[in-house]
Parts: structure tokens; C-alpha cells; sequence
């Protein structure tokens, strides 16, 4: 056993040090003779142990004296512990791969590759809510039983759906905005945006974006995109809002007429209670083909998500 | 008493200051080599290096000169008629080749050599006996290891060859090749003498000894590596027929045939390692220039000091005599139960000692006695007992946790 574990650690090693590769090839030579059921005579075994010894033996006698009796014992015990930790670290690595945090999906655990946590940070909801703030619980986010069709939705060739609930307010709504706007384009996806009013009172922001919609179609997305990626202090006054829709040559009147109205309150109003069914617990929230990603995760977890192979 | 202070002087790797210095205990081995013998090999490269015995250069009728010396000293070391006896290899295992494969050996013959010869005196009478039928009788020695005289008087009869060792690397047990010698004659047998192991530890005069061949080697005598020798008595060596052939072997040749050179440049095919053997030519001058009664002063203190420490560790067991004085400059042993390799490795680890473990290239006399290795202490000239302390001091601390 302490030849396998020999072999693992200066394979490993040996890959950066040619001092070590010599001791990987004595322990592979020792561990193809066991495989193919012969001694390991190579005597690796004992210029390990030997080696292990004399460092613990001045320090205490009653230790070697311990480690040179359990030695077989402690060897498979240190084997277990480091399938155990490697299994462990392989599949940190995959599940920040593919879901942007080590410990799965949505997890706000420590993450070495993550360390401050960017990945899943998210808006709470909520009246004191604040950008950055990390969930300590988790929810069964779901779109079953959402009534998503007063949602604005770019229909694409491709048969994913992306369903993106986010806060202009948000930081971390704005900061992964681009990256779906890229998915959507590379992966011709379905695509539909909710406006959630998670950090202060960004519904009249929606209820314009729903006139929008409803007067000029397509250029929705145009002024959905400014609303996220422009400048957050002046869209967020609420005196400019006339100002934005100037620029995309909107007409303030009607657009105003329309986000005044007492149907369209009405129907922001239902589409925020609507987006509660979902147990959203923070912004930004993204569903792609159902399965919830919360937090700014990085490109390649949204591309995952709809790869049929995780890599392609 | 010998000046070991001064000795270690001469020792570079002893006096490495700021760095590892070994506490070297395996001349069995290979020896350390003094500054004076790698200087003179330096020198050679350095200072004009030529051919010997064909180029008329200057460079070298010098070259030729000095290996000539060399050869004049080898044999005054030995206590040779002439140099002419003293033929040059790359180490003792090719002098046994040479001599094994060169004395016209045929099916039938009888060669002796005792039950803890070296591989090298082993081999290659066991590959002629596979090649052409000679026959190998292997002499039991004693119980505590010692040479029995009774055993090989027994089975001398009929042999043609007595090849023995005259120290044993295994244990150390010096045999006494002159009565071995006498019998050997008497009965009409060649003594061929494997002297690697006790050439830097006793003097060997190959007249008094009457031995008609003897093999050694430079490493194990303060000199180089790939350097080695044959000695033979004049006579006898006309008789061989030479075993490797080629260059600087013929005085002429033609397509369709040669002639021979004389004894011994007939045994020395090829260009030959003549920096070694300036080297080899320097480690007997310094040999020579100690005091083998002091030497083996010496070494009779430290094996004494080192086996009666280890006699006092029960689990110990020494392979030969008990008495320290009859096993020369080796105390080797081994516990029931324990890869010596993990103990040697130890030693090295903890306090930089340097010891052999393993079977010692005799394996044949481990798979006799069922011993799975051992460790083997061997000192030379440049050991200090302070040295012999630390290792006995670091051998009680690794037998604690056992």
C-alpha cells in the first residue's frame, strides 16, 4: 500500500521535479510487481519507510517506535484519506466548473477557486435589502405554477429557455447581464427578463419597460439593456426616466400615459407576486431550461447548463 | 599509531566544509580516494595525455613512461619478479574473467572456491561449467566462517584450480592462502587468489603467499574506479591464451593473419583507461607510505570497539567470528526479522552514515542460510572512533523501535 500511495504522490511530483521521478518509477515498478502478483522485492518500501522514520525519530522515540509497528495501517488509512480528499477535490473542481461554486449549485460554502465568494452573491429581498449580501438559506426555486406571460420574450431558433429575474437596482444583476446577453446570442436561446424590484423602487422602471414592449415591440430590448447597463444613478432617478426615452426617440407622452395606467400598475404589481412563486430569495436569479443559477455566476456555467456534454 | 587526523586530510569529501560530510563506512565497497590520486589523474588531462606504447611523440614516449612505472609499482607492491606479471583490466571481476576464460580450461576440470565468494569469483566459473562442463566444488567453510583446512584438504584432489578469496567482503575472515597455497601445489592444483577486498588492509607478497594468479582492484585501495589487475607468475602467463583481442594485442597482422604480442600487453586489448592507472599507480605510493602494522593497528581498534558494542544489542547477530580481530576492517550483521536496507537508509538519514546493506554480492551464502540481507560496517584508514560512536549512538536510538 504505501508504494500505490508512493506512486500517486511522486507521480504527481515528478511531474515538476526530476529528483522525484526516479522514486515515482521505483514505485511503479513496485506496484506493477504486485499487480501481477509478484514480490515487490525492489525494496522501495523500506528506503520509504526508513526515510519516513528518521525524521520522526528525534523528535520522539515512542512515535517511530509507533509508525515502524502500524506502518501497513497507517498507510492505508493515509490511502483513504487522500481517495477521500482527491474524490473530494475532483469534484470541487467540477462542481465550480459547473456551477460556479465548489461545494454545487448555489452554495455559498468557502470556495478556494471562489474565495471571496463573487459567484454567489446575490440582492436579498426584502425592505433592507443590499447588494453583495450572501444567502444563508436555500430554497427550492422553481418555475413550476409561474405565470410568466406578461413577461417580455425574445423568441429564438434555439430550443433553451432562459428566464432571467433581476433588479436594475442590482449590481449583481447588472454585472452578469452581458454574459447573458452573450448566451442568448451564441446559443440562440429563448429569453425572457423579469424585473424584480429587489434594492429600492425600481417598478417604475418595469412599468415602462412594459409599455415599451407594448408600444415598440422589439426596441424593448434596446432600452431593457441601457436600463442595465447604463449609467445606475441616473437611470435610477426617477426624473430622468423621460430623459432615457428620449434618447431611444420614445414617445414621453405615451409611454407615460401607458405607465400610469392603473392596468399596467396592475399588472407590474401581479407580475412581482408571480415571480414570488418562484421562492426567489435574491437577484440576480437566472432559469435556464428550469434549473436555477443565483448569483453573478461566470460565462461558462450558463454555457454548461445548455451544453448536451457540460463542455460542448 | 596512525596519524588518522592527518590521513583525513588528504580526503576532500571529509573535509567539504559547510556542506555533507559522510561518515564513510562502506570501503568494502568502494575506498575514498585521496587528493593526490585525483590529482595526478587530473594532471594527466591537463597536462599532455597521449597514447601509450604508439605514438614516438613526445607526449607519448611520456604517457608510455609513466604507465610503465606504474606497472614497476604495482608489482614491487605485490612483491612480483617482474612487471611484466602485472597485467592491467578495468577491475577484479575482469581479471577473473580474463584468467577463467584464458587458462584453457576443458569438461571434466575441477575448479574449488569456497561457500562465500564473491560474484565475481562465482559467475564466471559457474558459466564455464554451463559452457563447456567444467566442474565447480564449492569448499564449506567452518561454522563462525573461518577457512577449514580439513574441508579442502578433503576435496582438493583432482582439482586444477583453487580459486579463493583472500579477504572475504562478507565477513572480513582473512583465509590463510599460504597453507591453501601449499596444499594447492602439492596436489598439483593452480592457486588463483581474489585479493579485492584485503589489498588496502594487509600486505599480500605474492612470492611469500607463492600464489600463481591474484586479482584486484584500484576502488577498493584508494584509487580510481575501472582500474584493476592481474598478476601472474611469468611463467604461467605465458601459458594463457588471451581472452580479448584487438588493438595493441598483435605485433602485426595481415588479412588472413596475426601475431601476438608478449606477455602481458597480449592481455591488454584496446586503448586502456591510463588515467586510472596513474591513479592506481598514486594510491599505492600512499599506501606505501603508511604503516601496514599501524593500519592494521587501527583497524583491529575500531572493529574491536564496534563488535563488542554490538554484542551488548541481543538481537544482533554478527556474521563470522566473534572476535573482532579475525574479521579485518568488516563487522556485518543482521537482526532475525528486519530489512537491514530501512536501518542503512536511517543511519544516513539521522546522521549522515554511510553503510551497505543488502546481500553484498554474495547472495549465494544468504540463500544458504536463509538470511534475507545484512549490514555491513567496513572502516578504512580515514575512520575515526568518534565516527565509530556516532554510529552505535544512532544504531541504540533506531533499535529502540524496532
Amino acid at each position: 500500500m504505501p508504494c500505490v500511495i508512493a506512486l500517486i504522490i511522486f507521480g504527481i511530483i515528478g511531474i515538476f521535479s526530476a529528483s522525484h521521478r526516479d522514486l515515482a518509477k521505483e514505485a511503479f515498478s513496485c506496484v506493477f510487481k504486485r499487480i501481477t502478483l509478484r514480490p515487490c522485492d525492489t525494496g522501495f518500501k523500506e528506503k520509504i519507510k526508513g526515510k519516513v522514520l528518521s525524521k520522526i525519530i528525534n523528535r520522539s522515540t515512542f512515535l517511530a517506535r509507533m509508525v515502524n509497528r502500524h506502518y501497513e495501517v497507517l498507510s492505508w488509512v493515509f490511502f483513504v484519506l487522500m481517495i477521500g480528499s482527491t474524490f473530494w477535490v475532483f469534484s470541487g473542481v467540477y462542481k465550480f466548473y459547473v456551477y460556479g461554486s465548489c461545494n454545487g449549485l448555489n452554495q455559498s460554502g468557502f470556495c478556494a477557486f471562489d474565495p471571496s465568494g463573487e459567484n454567489n452573491k446575490v440582492t436579498t429581498l426584502g425592505d433592507n435589502s443590499t447588494c453583495g449580501i450572501t444567502p444563508a438559506t436555500e430554497s427550492s426555486l422553481t418555475l413550476k405554477g409561474v405565470d410568466l406571460s406578461s413577461f417580455v420574450r425574445k423568441t429564438n431558433i434555439g430550443k433553451d429557455e432562459v428566464v432571467v429575474i433581476g433588479c436594475y437596482a442590482c449590481d449583481y444583476s447588472r454585472k452578469v447581464y452581458p454574459d447573458i446577453l452573450k448566451l442568448i446570442e451564441n446559443k440562440k436561446a429563448n429569453y425572457t427578463f423579469a424585473s424584480y424590484p429587489a434594492k429600492g423602487d425600481t417598478t417604475f422602471l418595469a412599468e415602462a419597460g412594459y409599455c415599451v414592449n407594448k408600444i415598440y415591440g422589439e426596441k424593448y430590448w434596446e432600452f431593457n439593456k441601457y436600463l442595465l447597463e447604463g449609467e445606475k444613478d441616473f437611470i435610477l432617478d426617477k426624473s430622468n426616466l423621460n430623459k432615457i426615452l428620449e434618447i431611444f426617440n420614445f414617445d414621453i407622452k405615451k409611454v407615460n400615459e401607458c405607465s400610469n395606467s392603473t392596468e399596467v400598475k396592475t399588472i407590474v404589481e401581479n407580475q412581482a407576486k408571480e415571480l414570488k412563486k418562484t421562492n426567489i430569495y435574491g437577484t440576480p436569479t437566472i432559469f435556464i431550461n428550469g434549473k436555477a443559477f443565483v448569483g453573478p455566476k461566470p460565462y461558462r456555467v450558463y454555457r454548461s447548463a445548455m451544453n448536451k456534454y457540460i463542455f460542448f | 599509531m596512525l596519524d588518522v587526523n592527518k590521513i583525513r586530510e588528504d580526503f576532500s569529501v571529509l573535509n567539504r566544509r559547510g556542506s555533507y560530510i559522510p561518515i564513510y563506512f562502506d570501503s568494502a565497497c568502494m575506498s575514498l580516494k585521496p587528493d593526490q590520486v585525483v590529482k595526478v589523474m587530473d594532471d594527466y588531462y591537463k597536462e599532455g595525455f597521449a597514447c601509450v606504447g604508439r605514438s614516438a611523440h613526445r607526449s607519448g614516449v611520456q604517457a608510455t613512461k609513466k604507465v610503465k612505472e606504474v606497472r614497476g609499482i604495482v608489482a614491487k607492491f605485490i612483491n612480483a619478479k617482474n612487471e611484466n606479471e602485472i597485467i592491467f583490466t578495468r577491475n577484479t571481476t575482469e581479471s577473473i574473467n580474463l584468467f577463467a576464460n584464458s587458462v584453457g580450461l576443458s569438461k571434466g576440470d575441477i575448479v574449488l572456491i569456497t561457500d562465500k565468494e564473491h560474484n565475481s569469483n562465482l559467475i564466471p566459473w559457474l558459466f564455464l561449467r554451463d559452457k563447456i562442463g567444467i566442474i565447480v566444488k564449492i569448499i564449506p567453510c567452518n561454522g563462525d566462517g573461518t577457512f577449514s583446512i580439513d574441508n579442502f584438504s578433503e576435496m582438493i584432489s583432482g582439482a586444477k584450480i583453487v580459486s579463493v578469496v583472500h579477504t572475504s567482503n562478507l565477513d572480513g575472515v582473512t583465509n590463510p592462502i599460504k597453507e591453501i597455497s601449499q596444499i594447492a601445489h602439492k596436489n598439483g592444483a593452480l592457486i588463483f587468489v581474489d585479493g579485492a577486498q584485503g589489498m588496502a588492509h594487509k600486505k599480500i607478497d605474492v612470492r611469500d603467499l607463492d600464489i600463481d594468479f591474484l586479482a584486484f582492484s584500484g576502488h577498493k585501495m584508494l584509487g580510481p574506479t575501472g582500474t584493476g589487475v592481474l598478476y601472474g607468475k611469468a611463467s604461467l602467463l605465458e601459458k594463457l591464451t588471451p581472452f580479448m583481442v584487438g588493438g595493441n594485442t598483435v605485433s602485426n597482422s595481415t588479412y588472413t593473419n596475426y601475431e601476438f604480442l608478449g606477455v602481458p600487453d597480449k592481455f591488454e586489448a584496446g586503448l586502456q583507461d591510463y588515467a586510472g592507472i596513474l591513479g592506481l599507480g598514486e594510491a599505492i605510493k600512499y599506501l606505501n607510505n603508511l604503516d601496514w602494522e599501524e593500519i592494521e593497528e587501527h583497524e583491529l581498534k575500531l572493529n574491536t570497539y564496534l563488535t563488542e558494542e554490538l554484542k551488548k544489542i541481543s538481537k544482533i547477530k554478527i556474521i563470522g567470528p566473534e572476535n573482532g580481530a579475525e574479521r579485518s576492517s568488516v563487522v556485518n550483521f543482521y537482526i532475525e526479522g528486519v530489512d537491514m536496507n530501512k536501518i542503512a537508509i536511517m543511519l544516513d538519514e539521522m546522521a549522515n552514515v554511510e553503510v551497505r546493506s543488502g546481500r553484498h554480492c554474495v547472495h549465494s551464502w544468504f540463500e544458504d542460510k536463509k538470511i534475507y540481507n545484512s549490514l555491513r560496517v567496513s572502516f578504512s584508514i580515514y575512520n575515526t572512533m568518534e565516527e565509530a560512536e556516532i554510529f552505535i549512538t544512532n544504531l541504540n536510538k533506531i533499535m529502540k523501535i524496532l
